[in-house]
């Protein structure tokens, strides 16, 4: 029934976003019988800054190292900077002829920042407004279930710059969430013990909640009953926060899961690339099977190469990352690209393969069955923020297909309108070929992950292949 | 009944308010749409057959009480989209019937659906709005800071007013954010331990340009060793290099005033090659240089301060300046921006001066201008603690000195200096403000002297013992959670600030809640939402806790004092901006094509103008006829530049005399409002039509049907048309006419206007053809005309109308029909008057609609 024009105004009221809170983000309420009652479902970004190896078809590197694969939606071949994944080849789906529509024209320097957001994040020197992130509306859904609503890690930590994010997540304002760096910390906060100031703050707020309860009861005796409808969205907003300070108290008293840290170098830096790297994936592991969070994202890396991440190709023997990716046209050049690509593959895979080898606790199936795992950049070839490269495995349980390379877009077969560039003029250049929002893809992503949000930024449909 | 008016040809628009207390049109239904109904649609949808389940001989005609609304809606979409009856059916609507339906379904639903709006019961009590929160935390702490920043926005009213207390919701995500800001500002407005040590950088342009030279010094020296070995030659170095330091005059760069030797400015992020370190004393003032920087219109000047200024508290830019030449008249005017620039493509900078300065000292006489600025409140680089100067990221920060003037005059500078924090007192003000001196040694005396005190203000009212002793009880608990009796109090306090008493604007009654009239506290907190946006100061306070405020005399004197007082400036700006629904401004993006790259000043100017205009015409008391049309306006250069207007010199808005000649004056022509309502390519009739009906007229039109048809611009035969004549050919689609032939005659009549709001005589090579016949006959020429007929035929209409609007602003709800004869009075006596915008104002708070519940 087609209620529109009557009703316009009190579906503008329903539309108010609900906000994250600030001081309690971290001390969700326990899970209880949440376990039982609701499904687990998770969620891991990673985000590749720079892009990937994109050569032209009449280059020799084209066939094996290319990082889109070559042939069709079933029937695609991954080549050497892929082929680590083979093992996991009926676990992914590889998309291209996916990007976000408000940036397509931006320097591929500027493009971690709304990777999972979607964001317009303007042109240099503008006023800088980004919008929530992909995993954080996730997290406003189930970030009550565990200890950490949500896990955010970058390798170079903290919320970076703008439009030089150090950080996948972003709030409901549009604000960074500042990523942790250090493995010590990490596991510390996952597996030893609550911030210091966590009881205190919880009592304080507890206090003056019901203080407030107190205002508003006496305010409501002297106001008419219209009025006190209204006060009414007040006084349950206390008592909302009430129960997610009793809940969040909770967690408190219930022991820390215990975790075997003998396999684990917890003071590790990226200055060991690989098993700095493996550290920061076994964590975001034991705390998905522990379930002290569903969410993570791990930025592995700075666009632009300033600061430690850059380390991290060193561990394939080169002396830095950024380099690779302006160095394609060297000799060897998109080979050398391609080894790194393949070393964050085989990393990645590695992760995959752990979840996929740990049956799902108390629950069907495997880990990887329940966690939807994305991987991708914002870049694909030098500095040009379309077409982006993207990895999504896992998540059979929540209905995701694999097996496929999904190809978006039209104009751009084989990738070639968007390869063998190493100038600033093609990121500069004019689009002729068409690609599709990659908030589609998240959009679908939400829903199967249980979300019914009906938009994420500027999605226009979802995908029913995927 | 309004509806049939129109149809008569009678052509009074009146707002639902005005109507009488508004009844079903059966008599319409049964004349004219039933008949039609039962021919076309009864045998599928009627006793015998009920296709899809639905029966329409039995639905309700009176969608004002009826049940059956949403079934109206769906046949309104399906006739209007050509739906039904299908392509098969025996019977066919003609296009007349069909009309018929249109006409009567539109016109019942509209009202339908204002009738439904105002019996939903209002009052006033409601949540603070976003910026008066902004304002009421200001106002209450005496910072600068804006803590509304990560609130929700609100959602417009119909009427367009977001203090609409039906719409200002709480969630607990917001409820959390209020109290989690409430503490934020008290430590901030808070201080412990001793005053802190500011930071000085003392700049001269000569120690700045000298940083330069040692670039090119080694420059040279690099590029000599490069010639040498042959690497180079030196004609290439002169060709490809010698631009970069060598001085063009059009450019910012250092020169000696008395050798005349010039150079280019430098910066970069990378190596802090740039960056200035600050020192513990401040530097004392040179003697003023004659070695100096000259930054040109539209230059800028980029000060690196590396990583030396503290986290908060505000920091002081002064900058000594003059003009570079004293010919013409123009002014050069500097706006001051910061930001950081931590690796190549991350950079952020922004307007962080409150103001842009204007530099009127003589060349060679220069003075000291500044600005000041919170730390906290502008965009920080986050790796200035982590990192070290020259290190990447870099953690640097800078001023930018932008030279905004929009003729080519440049500044001159020769030192800048800035200081950080600049404290005035220790405790500053809002500390003691909060913590007064403190005579009783006991904690918990002074806790509740405290308590009392800011209770008091932050309610808008005087306490009871019993509140204050609630709030000194959970001092009690919290105290022994706390390390010190401050941490208690800013507790204690951010509880008060977070309590219903602060957020909502509460009734507070004496004599009970039956009482007809508001008590003194709730007059003064209406009248300071009213025109200040936020509580009220403490002698409007004093006199309602004396009874004294609700005296006609002294009400008036208030609300003139509260008229005059620089926050007044609020009332202007959220008032106008929600009057005319200015927002639309701040997302129509100008097509670069058509106009270019427009100036961000112009756009700036573009939204101040309307403001401008209501506060001018609200301070000298003039008639609010001159929204219509005015023989003057308030613009500054660069809009002056835009209208044709000669002779307008510096960037404040002023009042400037038209010519009679002018096309300005007014509302209707003010560029940001013409530009709002296009679509930043063309003009946009059809957005100016509906903005006129429903923003100055309040007579807005029905909603279109869900699925209206598109103009199909892929028909040659239609890309040929004029937009005009487009719209004529839209319009002649029945489910169109009803609703179109009453917006779009007066939008035709703006058409002299492109997307940018400047006068144009033709379209495409086309003359301009703005002349439109409105429904009941009258004919619009243009602009003019369109001017003429309103002040000749609408005045009433229009005085009603902003009375209506503004009372609905004042009172932070809808009115509804009850409210009506009060209203009516008020416009009377209004027009009795001479039309007043301020004795308006006075009017509506003398009114009962204000004093009343």
């Amino acid at each position: 029934m087609n209620l529109s024009s009557l009703d316009r105004r009190k579906f503008l009221r329903g539309a108010g976003v609900a906000l994250a809170l600030p001081w309690l983000e971290t001390f969700a309420p326990p899970a209880q019988a949440a376990a039982s009652s609701v499904k687990r479902k998770r969620l891991a970004c990673f985000y590749l800054p720079d892009g990937v190896p994109m050569p032209l078809e009449k280059d020799p590197s084209y066939k094996d190292w290319s990082w889109f694969p070559h042939g069709g939606r079933k029937d695609f071949v991954l080549t050497k900077c892929m082929e680590t994944l083979e093992p996991l080849r009926n676990e992914l789906t590889i998309f291209s002829g996916l990007s976000h529509p408000a940036v397509r024209h931006v320097h591929g320097h500027r493009n971690a920042d709304q990777f999972l957001t979607g964001a317009d994040t303007g042109a240099m020197d503008d006023s800088y407004q980004n919008s929530i992130s992909l995993d954080q509306v996730f997290a406003d859904h189930v970030g009550e279930y565990t200890r950490h609503a949500s896990l955010v890690m970058s390798t170079d930590g903290g919320a970076g710059s703008p439009r030089g994010a150090h950080t996948m997540s972003y709030n409901t304002q549009g604000r960074p969430i500042p990523a942790e760096h250090k493995p010590k910390r990490i596991f510390d906060m996952l597996f030893v013990k609550s911030g210091p100031d966590a009881a205190r703050r919880l009592a304080l707020s507890k206090s003056a909640l019901d203080d407030l309860l107190e205002d508003a009861r006496s305010l409501n005796r002297s106001l008419s009953e219209h009025d006190q409808k209204t006060l009414a969205d007040y006084l349950q907003s206390v008592r909302d926060t009430e129960v997610k300070v009793k809940k969040a108290k909770r967690w408190l008293n219930i022991p820390m899961p215990r975790v075997n840290t003998d396999h684990l170098n917890l003071d590790i830096t990226p200055e060991d690339p690989r098993n700095f790297l493996r550290t920061m994936f076994e964590l975001i592991y034991l705390a998905f099977k522990t379930d002290t969070t569903r969410i993570a994202t791990y930025q592995l890396g700075r666009e632009n190469g300033v600061g430690i991440s850059d380390y991290l190709a060193r561990a394939v023997g080169f002396k830095g990352t950024h380099y690779l990716s302006h160095e394609t046209k060297k000799p060897d050049g998109y080979k050398n690209f391609g080894i790194y690509c393949r070393f964050i593959n085989e990393e990645l895979g590695r992760f995959a393969s752990r979840l996929k080898a740990t049956p799902e606790p108390g629950g069907d199936g495997n880990m990887l069955d329940n966690t939807a795992v994305l991987f991708g950049s914002a870049s694909s070839a030098f500095h040009l923020s379309r077409n982006y490269p993207l990895l999504l495995m896992g998540g059979r349980n929540m209905g995701f297909k694999h097996g496929q390379y999904l190809k978006y877009g039209q104009g751009n077969d084989k990738h070639q309108a968007t390869a063998g560039i190493s100038t600033d003029a093609g990121w500069r250049g004019e689009m002729n070929y068409t690609e599709l929002p990659l908030s589609n893809l998240y959009l679908t992503m939400l829903h199967k992950l249980g979300v019914e949000a009906r938009t994420f930024g500027g999605s226009t449909e979802t995908f029913s292949e995927v | 009944m309004r509806f049939i008016l129109l149809l008569a040809g009678l052509g009074i628009f009146e707002g639902l308010a005005w109507a009488e207390v508004p009844q079903a049109n059966l008599k319409q239904f049964r004349k004219e749409v039933e008949p039609v109904l039962k021919s076309a649609c009864v045998e599928c949808h009627g006793q015998k057959k009920q296709k899809a389940k639905f029966r329409i001989d039995t639905l309700d005609p009176d969608l004002l009480k009826g049940k059956d609304v949403s079934w109206w809606l769906e046949v309104f979409d399906v006739i209007g989209n050509g739906e039904m009856p299908p392509e098969d059916a025996k019977v066919q609507l003609t296009d007349s019937e069909k009309a018929r339906i249109i006409n009567w379904l539109s016109g019942e639903i509209q009202l339908a659906s204002e009738v439904r709006r105002s019996e939903q019961g209002h009052t006033s009590f409601r949540r603070m709005t976003r910026y008066e929160y902004k304002y009421a935390v200001q106002d209450l702490l005496g910072l600068p800071h804006d803590f509304s920043r990560d609130l929700p926005p609100e959602t417009s009213s119909e009427d367009g007013f977001k203090n609409s207390s039906e719409l200002l919701q709480m969630t607990s995500g917001q409820f959390a954010l209020y109290h989690a800001q409430a503490r934020r500002a008290l430590k901030l407005a808070t201080v412990r331990g001793e005053r802190p040590a500011p930071v000085h950088y003392g700049i001269t342009m000569k120690a700045a340009s000298a940083k330069v030279d040692a670039t090119y010094a080694a420059f040279v020296q690099k590029k000599n060793k490069q010639i040498k070995n042959g690497v180079i030659i030196l004609d290439d170095v002169q060709q490809k290099e010698a631009n970069k330091y060598g001085a063009k005059q059009s450019g910012t760069h250092f020169k000696n005033l008395v050798t005349g030797d010039a150079l280019r400015t430098q910066w970069s992020y990378g190596g802090a090659k740039y960056a200035w370190k600050p020192v513990a004393k401040r530097p004392e003032i040179p003697p003023v240089s004659s070695n100096v920087v000259i930054i040109p219109a539209n230059h800028k000047f980029i000060i690196d301060v590396g990583n030396g200024l503290p986290d908060s508290g505000i920091m002081r830019v002064r900058i000594r300046a003059a003009r570079a030449s004293s010919e013409g008249d123009h002014l050069p005017t500097v706006r001051l921006y910061f930001g950081n620039q931590p690796s190549n493509d991350s950079r952020i900078s922004a307007n962080v001066g409150s103001r842009d300065l204007t530099i009127d000292a003589p060349p060679g006489s220069p003075r000291f201008y500044h600005w000041d600025v919170s730390l906290t409140e502008i965009p920080r680089n986050a790796f200035r603690k982590t990192h070290k100067l020259g290190q990447l990221p870099n953690p640097a920060e800078f001023l930018d000195l932008r030279n905004t003037s929009s003729a080519p005059v440049a500044l001159v500078i020769d030192y800048v200096e800035i200081a950080a924090p600049v404290l005035n007192e220790w405790p500053p003000q809002s500390h003691a403000r909060i913590f007064h001196e403190r005579k009783e040694a006991d904690d918990k005396t002074y806790a509740r002297e405290v308590i009392t005190r800011f209770m008091s203000r932050a309610w808008r009212r005087s306490v009871s013992d019993s509140e204050v002793d609630q709030k000194l009880a959970l001092y009690g608990k919290l105290r022994p959670q706390c390390e010190d009796f401050q941490e208690a109090m800013v507790e204690v306090l951010a509880s008060v600030m977070s309590s219903p008493n602060f957020l909502y604007l509460v009734r507070f009654n004496h004599e009970g809640k039956d009482s007809q009239r508001i008590s003194d506290f709730e007059l003064a907190s209406r009248l300071a939402f009213f025109l200040w946006s936020s509580g009220p100061d403490e002698e409007v306070l004093s006199l309602a806790s004396k009874g004294n405020l609700r005296d006609p005399a002294q009400l008036q004197k208030q609300t003139r004092r509260l008229l005059s007082d620089p926050k007044a400036k609020r009332f202007a700006r959220h008032f106008t901006r929600q009057w005319l629904g200015m927002d639309e401004l701040d997302y129509v993006k100008i097509d670069a094509k058509t106009y270019g790259r427009v100036d961000p000043l112009l756009m700036e100017a573009m939204k101040q103008e309307p403001v401008a205009l209501f506060d001018e015409i609200l301070q000298q008391n003039r008639p609010v006829i001159e929204f219509l049309h005015s023989d003057y306006v308030l613009v500054n250069d660069r809009l002056a530049r835009h209208y044709g207007i000669p002779g307008v010199i510096g960037d404040r808005l002023r009042k400037v005399q038209l010519s009679t000649e002018s096309k300005r004056g007014g509302l209707l022509t003010q560029a940001g409002l013409l530009t709002m309502n296009s679509n930043g390519k063309d003009s946009n009739p059809l957005k100016r039509g509906i903005w006129l009906l429903e923003n100055l007229l309040n007579d807005p039109p029905p909603p279109p049907p869900p699925a209206v048809p598109e103009i199909d611009l892929a028909d040659p035969e239609i890309l040929k048309l004029t937009l005009k004549q487009r719209m004529e050919d839209h319009r002649n689609d029945p489910a169109c006419f009803s609703c179109h032939s009453k917006i779009d005659p007066w939008g035709i009549a703006f058409e002299n206007f492109d997307a940018l709001g400047q006068w144009r005589f033709k379209i495409s090579d086309q003359p301009v053809d703005a002349t439109s016949i409105l429904f009941n006959k009258d004919e619009l020429q243009g602009m003019k005309g369109l001017k003429n007929y309103l002040v000749s035929n609408r005045q009433d209409q229009f005085v009603r109308a902003i009375v209506h609007k503004m009372a609905a602003y004042a009172l932070g709800r809808p009115l509804t029909f009850g409210d009506r004869a009060e209203v009516d009075r008020i416009t009377t006596t209004l027009r009795q008057n001479g039309d007043g915008l301020a004795d308006l104002v006075f009017l509506i708070v003398k009114s009962d609609l204000f004093q009343l519940n």
